[in-house]
């Protein structure tokens, strides 16, 4: 009896495996098929874009499958990591060009000189998104699209207001801001413009206007330099600003609250950010919405905007790189890039460049320091703690800003 | 008074021939030790090494002896995040073990309405995947619209009309608490009722025709029932609350994360695996396990005598 | 009489209390999922939407691989939940009436398990199971939640059989049999209730679990709905709140009906009494 149950239990595991074995498929890469990681943003954002390359790159490669696995940002560099040490890599991934130089530092990624020339446009790739791509002197990444910031702001309320012309200088703009803090005196919590206390992206935007910088290599080494006088003097300016248009809180970031929700809500006149907020602002506002380029404390000059956006690159473990290549052909080929651009992003290339307000701020420009420690000065939440101890008054805007250069300085040239 | 102290002797009935309690454990260890047996051992080999992203690249490591753990020990924002969890460990597991207990006489107590409908509820908090809970509570106590600030106000409690739930360490973790403790209740009071529903009504009544009052009965009768199931689960408990990840990387978000508020957990997934320090990674986790291991001796020695003696 | 009377009432008056205040964020997230965007982000809540929608299911149920991830999720979870009992209960059985050599060994071994930080092996697990093909394969998934869940099953179930009595035991083994089958016949009644209690947790583990999910599935066809629920916030553009709290709802449903079948054989020992005869 004892047998039975005994050799039950033993029966039940095994079938437990045999059958769980029995459904696996072989996770071997073949050369029929070509896996790609692509962010979420793509699947909802423009699946016809990539549905489109794949047909190109079938028709031309027939009996190659293309696997397109949409990945989130959160966790995808994780989920990277886990491939590379079990070998499974894809053939394609979407990186964002913040967080490229750490991997190219690795090595993570197949040296890709050799495809350059069979790029679209590759000659006249936008600068700022380009050098995210290249480590040592070659190419790593192609740039895939980009996007700056804008203004978005509700065109009722500023008539309301009386602003008759958009401001062209970061005074005008205070200026305005004041007559639309005193038309909506009544709205609890109005921001006349809405900006996060830890937007870093806005804030350092500033610091670049004003001549400054993040950090800087000197004879082989970085060098924070947020603590020099133009990095200062750009910080107090944003300072300035924020206090009087934005009655966010001071330790809140970008995403939460989204601002287009604060936005929707009635709570801001206008909001800082990429230029597809305008996707998100509520049915109420929708047509009373627009856009313009946040002007610098240069009259006539844009502020510099953070150039964000994304580039595709080869893992070095791929066993299919001539195929991946030729992926990311189609994918950015000219008309892809002009897809793209139709839907609010910026093409990866100054001859495919159009006049939208999003393209149009980005004539001025700043990026991270292409340092392999970059993400990790983010991660470590250095320049938003700097900033929340700026607004909620913990320490001045010198002392704040000498504390996180030297942060920066220790984190980027850690081994 | 009846000491309800019943002999619990063991039962070492021979079922059979000596091997058979090795035949019953024979699959699982199979199983566990199958999957488990090659990443634990690589987990202390990792510890040993340098193994960045360079080295995952290369997939090789390279030996720097006990190198991690003197950089993890030499840290002092690894002693201030020991001790921080430590505290948040004895408030969650404290929490949930009294709060989870009393909802479970409670349930012993009400009519059968109320016990279906309050168990439901249970179970509806407890099937919430701990993502989804999150987002729901970072969704309740936003900046702008957060609904429990706008109770709170409604219900004359102060102004808290845009009130930064995130806005120091101590809001961030007490936030944290109370989503954890939510989240667990139902389990400790699911877990406890039903080890309650094996305690002989015999026993109980025998103790109150004897003259025992509610509390007394309790103490004397219940407890030692429940003292298998209650120590579980308090061991348990301490091993998930001081491990905590997901709750508090996603309520207080990568943002705001940082050495002021820190738990082990956290500290674990940012220094080893957002920094791909794999190495140092591995040597936290191991040092992880010890600490709880100590952390749990006093439990782990009454468990594993469990039912020897009286 | 009256007193009993009262206080009963008093206590069912505090369980409805408890259950408003506990249920709340549920309650929540199911209104939000029937309310319109305008409601949702609007300063002042809605409580009761009165013109519900029906739009954030809809979406939610028309995202790409909603079915198939439920599919996925049931195969693995019925499958886990399934096969850990049976083994569980084996080993419980071993660990709690037996004293043999190792035992004590082994009992350190499963706590260990407990107490391993799960982010630890993500990397050195997934490097074992793709080089079994285990990758990206609902097999892979079970045997790793197997591996988790089996040390808590075993621990509770341990827990349970120790707790029953020695007389009742004792009383309901008529004839002093010695044979382990006729144990088993026995003791399985007696200790239902935790097999119950540790099944539906084991349901909930599962079926809610995220990270080995994210790590060892890529193709989406394969995942599991709770990684189907995290491309809600994946993106870093527009979350669409009432589309994921609509999703959320959907996904609280299998566990709710699983428990609502069993929840009653935990309370079965409440009116049941105890000894008989």
């Amino acid at each position: 009896m004892k047998l039975r149950v005994i050799g039950a239990a033993l029966l039940v595991a095994a079938l437990g495996v045999v059958a769980a074995t029995a459904s696996a498929s072989s996770g071997k890469q073949q050369a029929s098929k070509v896996t790609v990681w692509l962010q979420v943003d793509a699947q909802s954002g423009w699946p016809d874009v990539v549905a489109a390359a794949n047909q190109q790159f079938q028709s031309d490669h027939p009996g190659v499958n293309v696997d397109v696995q949409y990945q989130g940002w959160g966790d995808h560099l994780q989920k990277f990591d886990a491939t590379i040490a079990g070998n499974t890599t894809p053939d394609v991934i979407e990186m964002g060009n913040t967080e490229m130089t750490k991997y190219m530092a690795a090595g993570a990624f197949a040296n890709i000189d050799s495809f350059k020339s069979s790029f679209a446009n590759s000659a006249n790739w936008l600068k700022g998104l380009a050098a995210s791509g290249m480590y040592g002197g070659h190419l790593y990444g192609v740039p895939y699209y980009a996007g700056s910031r804008v203004v978005t702001y509700r065109t009722d309320l500023y008539k309301k207001a009386g602003i008759a012309k958009l401001p062209n200088s970061l005074a005008q703009f205070i200026a305005d801001a004041n007559k639309l803090s005193a038309k909506n005196a009544k709205v609890k919590g109005f921001s006349p413009v809405y900006s996060a206390g830890t937007d870093w992206y806005f804030a350092m935007a500033f610091v670049y206007d004003f001549g400054g910088s993040i950090a800087k290599t000197h004879a082989g080494k970085w060098v924070g330099t947020l603590d020099s006088k133009q990095a200062v003097a750009g910080l107090t300016a944003w300072k300035a600003f924020w206090k009087a248009t934005s009655k966010a809180s001071p330790t809140s970031d970008e995403a939460n609250p989204a601002p287009y929700n604060v936005y929707s809500q009635g709570a801001a006149a206008s909001i800082i950010g990429p230029g597809w907020y305008s996707c998100c602002v509520g049915n109420k506002f929708k047509t009373n919405t627009a856009q313009f380029v946040m002007p610098s404390h240069t009259a006539g000059k844009p502020m510099p905007g953070f150039l964000g956006g994304s580039d595709l690159a080869i893992p070095a473990g791929s066993s299919n790189k001539a195929l991946a290549a030729d992926w990311i052909k189609d994918f950015t080929s000219t008309s892809a890039e002009k897809a793209l651009q139709a839907k609010g992003n910026i093409p990866n290339a100054t001859n495919l460049l159009g006049t939208s307000v999003n393209e149009r701020a980005a004539a001025r420009s700043w990026f991270v320091p292409a340092a392999k420690h970059w993400v990790d000065v983010e991660n470590g939440n250095i320049l938003r703690n700097m900033l929340a101890e700026i607004l909620t008054g913990k320490l001045t805007v010198a002392q704040a800003a000498q504390s996180a250069s030297s942060n920066i300085t220790s984190v980027l040239n850690e081994s | 008074m009846i000491r309800a102290r019943r002999r619990r002797s063991r039962t070492w009935r021979r079922f059979g021939s000596a091997s058979v309690p090795y035949l019953l454990l024979l699959p699982v260890v199979i199983v566990i030790g199958g999957l488990l047996g090659y990443p634990i051992y690589s987990l202390v080999r990792l510890s040993f090494q340098q193994y960045g992203l360079f080295e995952l690249v290369q997939h090789k490591g390279r030996y720097i002896g006990l190198h991690n753990f003197g950089s993890v020990l030499h840290d002092t924002v690894f002693w201030h995040t020991l001790f921080r969890t430590i505290v948040f460990t004895v408030a969650n597991v404290g929490l949930t073990m009294v709060g989870g207990t009393l909802i479970a006489l409670l349930l012993v107590r009400v009519s059968m309405w109320a016990r279906i409908m309050l168990t439901a509820g249970l179970v509806l908090v407890w099937s919430m995947p701990q993502v989804v809970a999150v987002q729901i509570w970072n969704w309740m106590t936003n900046y702008q619209n957060g609904v429990f600030s706008y109770v709170l106000t409604e219900l004359r409690f102060g102004d808290y009309f845009h009130h930064d739930w995130l806005g120091t360490p101590f809001s961030q973790l007490g936030l944290v608490t109370a989503l954890v403790v939510w989240g667990a209740l139902p389990f400790v009071a699911i877990t406890v009722f039903a080890a309650l529903s094996q305690v002989p009504k015999d026993l109980i009544e025998a103790a109150e025709i004897d003259g025992a009052r509610g509390v007394r009965v309790f103490f004397d009768v219940t407890v030692p029932i429940l003292k298998p199931v209650l120590l579980i689960l308090t061991s348990l408990s301490i091993l998930w609350d001081f491990g905590v990840f997901t709750q508090p990387f996603l309520l207080i978000g990568q943002a705001h994360l940082g050495p002021s508020n820190y738990l082990m957990g956290v500290y674990l997934y940012e220094e080893g695996y957002l920094k791909t320090d794999f190495g140092r990674g591995a040597a936290i986790s191991i040092l992880m396990l010890v600490i709880v291991g100590v952390m749990s001796l006093v439990y782990l020695r009454r468990m594993v005598r469990m039912g020897e003696t009286s | 009489m009256s007193v009993r009377v009262a206080r009963r009432a008093l206590w069912n008056a505090v369980a409805v209390v408890l259950f408003l205040v506990m249920v709340f964020p549920v309650f929540w997230m199911v209104s939000t999922s029937f309310k319109t965007d305008d409601q949702i982000y609007a300063l002042k809540p809605t409580w009761f939407p009165l013109h519900p929608t029906l739009a954030h299911f809809g979406n939610a149920i028309h995202k790409p691989f909603f079915w198939a991830d439920v599919k996925n999720s049931l195969i693995i979870v019925g499958f886990t939940v399934a096969v850990a009992m049976v083994l569980a209960f084996l080993a419980a059985v071993a660990l709690a009436k037996y004293r043999f050599t190792g035992r004590k060994l082994f009992i350190l071994a499963i706590l260990g398990i407990l107490m391993l930080p799960a982010a630890g092996l993500i990397i050195p697990l997934y490097v074992v199971l793709a080089r079994f093909h285990q990758v990206n394969v609902l097999s892979g998934v079970v045997i790793t939640y197997l591996t988790f869940v089996l040390p808590f099953c075993i621990w509770t179930l341990r827990g349970f059989i120790l707790g029953i009595p020695k007389d009742l035991e004792e009383a309901a083994m008529v004839d002093g049999s010695t044979r382990l089958g006729a144990f088993v016949k026995i003791l399985l009644p007696l200790v239902a209730p935790g097999l119950v209690a540790t099944s539906v947790f084991a349901f909930i583990t599962c079926w809610n679990e995220y990270i080995w999910a994210r790590t060892l599935l890529n193709d989406q066809s394969r995942q599991t709905i709770t990684v189907w629920l995290s491309y809600f916030l994946g993106s870093s553009r527009n979350t669409d709140w009432g589309a994921l709290m609509a999703a959320s709802t959907l996904t609280a449903i299998p566990v709710v009906f699983f428990f609502l079948l069993v929840q009653r054989k935990i309370a079965f020992g409440l009116t049941s009494g105890a000894v008989r005869g």
